[in-house]
């Protein structure tokens, strides 16, 4: 399972790097793309609690051996800074930067691009409200309905300001905008009610902007859909 | 060499009449000017966060109403960036440029006192947010079409606050930037210039780049909500995301307008206590200028999940790490200036050593921000607000304390208190800590910015709590700090150059004399550089 491949050792050398972890540590996937997500939490955690350790632990070292002493250490040395060492930490932190960042383009292509077959959604938001309307022309006000193991798409726009649409259990959001329709998707593995917030601040209601994600049995979906 | 400086001036800068305040074109008192302004409205802007803070407490809505809290979050947001992280550096442009140039004032006084004067009717306007009817709730960002809306307040209002902020500099930025291009004394040149004139220059120049691409921004908001146009109005052809291109094409950069000076002043104090020539000077000071550079082509990143163009989304991911490299440089230099050197924790080695450990952490938790895999879930959460406060609230705001103390005896011909001092520095980086390390937790755990409530089974409770905790010790910090500068005018009185340091500001008395030299030009050395320690040949 993807928890346990966590780099275990991380957590050993710095309770820094288990509190963050643990925080993002989804016991399941309870949805799609959470997944992609996770993965690159764990790459960066690494890298930062190991960028941190290489800069900090020899700084304090150095406070500390070099510490001003009357008689023993009054005058700092004068080094000249030879081009060797500074090459080393310019290169090597742009390869760890671009293997970042093209590690985060694969992930992404994965996290935006709706699998084949989903169930369109279009979705209105408003102050302060999200309104669902489904492809037989149902539509459903603070509750977003969904079958369990389908991908589903939301086309979204906005009828006024703008605002923002995130679903905490798939880990991916986007903005819906005045004259544009922009896009997400998703899939739930299991049946449950989940919170969406709005992320984008729209003013006096914007805390109060939720909606609920139900993920329903496939079965159950259609009854629902069909349903006046 | 200088032992024919100036004499102390007959009476100090802070003895000077209301008179002089007001019409002064002395660099040093324009700079106190800028300073004492700034100040107060960080401690009003500080109040704002706190009683965000008290609210956020617990679930639900305890002290503030929502649109009450609102008005809070857009003026701490706004006052703290334009107030404070920007124009307290206005304070140290204004008094260590033409003295570490040996110049006797800047290129342009009047203009310089002009620009003052727009910052304070700028500083007015803001106060006017206050009177009821008038709060702005637009947030700092003031993204349109919610800008243009009823529910954000006077839309004019914010236009005009930005518009006379924006005079007051591109004022400085053109007096400074000529000031440093030909006024400096013989000997003085790009490579052995003071870092900290390199970063106040380079963020100058930025904000000379960016600024008017803000203001024409909002220039655009004005021309929607009062005149009917519609650049940002889709029902008549425009596009609200034009405007946060706009914004962020400057306000991206803003951030290194804040951090740059920052970098500078870390040198400065860092040399200086460590009693060692900066290490890699020359890549130091290419650092500062490919940030500038490179700042300009990352905006997008702010804009991630706005329904931009995929393409343009990878190509500002890629743009945004690389500035992670110039920043590397110069954490690695730093460190390397600690070896082997004889390092003295005074005050401002200690702001300096901890704006750089927050520097750190705000550095490497802005890396994942860059990258829209990540930001594609933390968009627009507590994670954003608790990094930018390490990177910008917090480096900037150790750097401008460390720079107070570091210059307090030039600026005042006092020494501070030195224990008052140490204990406002641990109070500061214990609580920023607890407070800014929490609320990236929280954002982790999926809590949103610019909420006034949140649910009470979201788990977010007791996170939120420590950082009001943390929050009331960072000010109670920051409350003893003023209080070292209050009890410091009666300290011990200072020396010339207290640090021993070749910096030109040092060789002048202290507080300086109007005309800061008494010979020009100013006599450097041959092979002059500001950071010549170590043992004497």
């Amino acid at each position: 399972m993807k928890r346990n491949q966590r780099p275990r050792s991380l957590c050993a050398v710095a309770a820094v790097a288990s509190v963050l972890a643990g925080a993002a540590a989804a016991a399941e996937p309870v949805a799609y793309p959470a997944g992609q997500w996770d993965h690159i939490f764990d790459v960066w955690i690494a890298v930062a609690v190991g960028i941190y350790l290489i800069v900090a632990v020899p700084m304090l070292y150095f406070l500390w051996r070099y510490r001003y002493r009357p008689g023993v250490n009054e005058v700092g040395a004068t080094e000249e800074a030879g081009p060797g060492i500074e090459v080393l930490w310019t290169v090597v932190p742009l390869i760890i930067v671009l293997f970042l960042a093209t590690q985060s383009v694969a992930l992404y292509a994965k996290q935006r691009n709706a699998p084949e077959g989903a169930l369109d959604v279009k979705v209105e938001a408003m102050m302060w409200a999200w309104n669902f309307e489904y492809p037989n022309g149902k539509q459903s006000t603070a509750e977003l309905v969904v079958p369990v193991g389908k991908p589903v798409r939301l086309r979204m726009t906005s009828k006024d300001v703008i605002h923002s649409f995130h679903v905490p259990a798939a880990k991916v959001m986007e903005d819906a905008v005045p004259g544009r329709i922009t896009e997400l998707w998703f899939q739930f593995n299991r049946a449950g009610e989940y919170r969406s917030f709005c992320r984008e601040y729209c003013g006096t209601a914007h805390a109060y902007m939720l909606a609920t994600v139900k993920a329903v049995a496939a079965d159950e979906f259609e009854r629902w859909l069909a349903a006046k | 060499m200088h032992d024919t400086a100036a004499t102390a001036p007959a009476a100090a800068w802070y003895r000077a009449s209301l008179r002089e305040w007001l019409l002064t074109t002395d660099h040093k008192k324009i700079a106190v000017l800028y300073g004492v302004t700034s100040l107060l409205f960080f401690l009003v802007a500080g109040a704002m966060g706190l009683l965000i803070r008290l609210e956020l407490s617990a679930p639900g809505l305890q002290f503030v109403s929502p649109d009450t809290y609102n008005h809070l979050l857009t003026g701490h947001g706004a006052v703290m960036l334009l107030w404070w992280a920007i124009a307290f550096w206005g304070a140290f442009t204004n008094f260590l440029i033409p003295i570490m140039i040996g110049a006797r004032d800047c290129a342009f006084p009047r203009l310089n006192q002009l620009s003052y004067w727009f910052f304070f009717t700028a500083s007015v306007l803001v106060l006017l947010t206050f009177v009821p009817g008038n709060e702005i709730r637009m947030m700092w960002t003031g993204y349109p079409p919610f800008s243009l809306h009823d529910n954000a307040g006077p839309t004019a209002l914010y236009v005009l606050i930005i518009v006379f902020v924006a005079g007051s500099t591109l004022g400085t930025g053109v007096n400074f930037i000529t000031t440093v291009l030909r006024m400096r004394a013989p000997g003085i040149g790009f490579w052995n210039m003071n870092l900290i004139v390199h970063g106040l220059i380079a963020s100058i120049v930025v904000q000379l780049v960016g600024v008017p691409s803000f203001v024409g921004a909002v220039i655009m908001l004005y021309l929607d909500k009062y005149l009917g146009t519609g650049f940002f109005d889709p029902a008549i052809g425009g596009d609200p995301v034009l405007y946060q291109h706009l914004f962020w094409f400057y306000s991206h950069p803003a951030v290194y307008v804040m951090v740059l000076p920052a970098f500078g002043l870390f040198s400065e104090v860092l040399s200086t206590m460590s009693r060692k020539p900066i290490f890699g000077h020359k890549s130091m000071v290419a650092a500062i200028w490919a940030i500038a550079l490179l700042g300009f082509f990352i905006w997008a990143h702010h804009m991630f999940t706005s329904g931009m163009p995929y393409w343009l989304r990878v190509f500002m991911s890629y743009t945004t790490v690389l500035i992670g490299v110039p920043t590397g440089v110069k954490i690695f230099n730093w460190v390397a200036t600690l070896h082997r050197g004889a390092i003295r924790f005074t005050t401002p080695m200690l702001f300096t050593l901890g704006g750089i450990f927050m520097f750190l952490i705000g550095g490497l938790t802005g890396i994942p921000l860059a990258l829209p895999a990540f930001d594609v879930n933390v968009h627009d959460s507590q994670f954003v607000v608790g990094h930018f406060h390490y990177v910008l609230g917090m480096a900037m705001t150790l750097a401008a304390f460390s720079g107070i103390y570091y210059w307090y005896p030039k600026l005042t011909g006092r020494m501070y208190p030195e224990a008052l001092g140490k204990t406002s520095f641990w109070l500061v980086l214990i609580g920023s800590n607890l407070f800014y390390f929490t609320q990236m937790v929280a954002g982790i755990e999926g809590m949103p910015r610019r909420y006034v409530d949140y649910p009470a089974d979201a788990g977010w409770t007791l996170l939120n709590q420590i950082q009001t905790v943390g929050a009331f010790v960072l000010g109670l910090g920051v409350l003893v700090s003023l209080l070292a500068w209050w009890r410091g005018r009666n300290g011990p009185i200072a020396q010339r150059d207290p640090w021993g340091s070749p910096s030109l500001e040092w060789t002048t008395p202290s507080p300086p004399p109007p005309q800061n030299f008494d010979r020009f030009p100013v006599q450097v050395p041959a092979g002059w550089t500001p950071y010549r320690y170590g043992p004497k040949p």
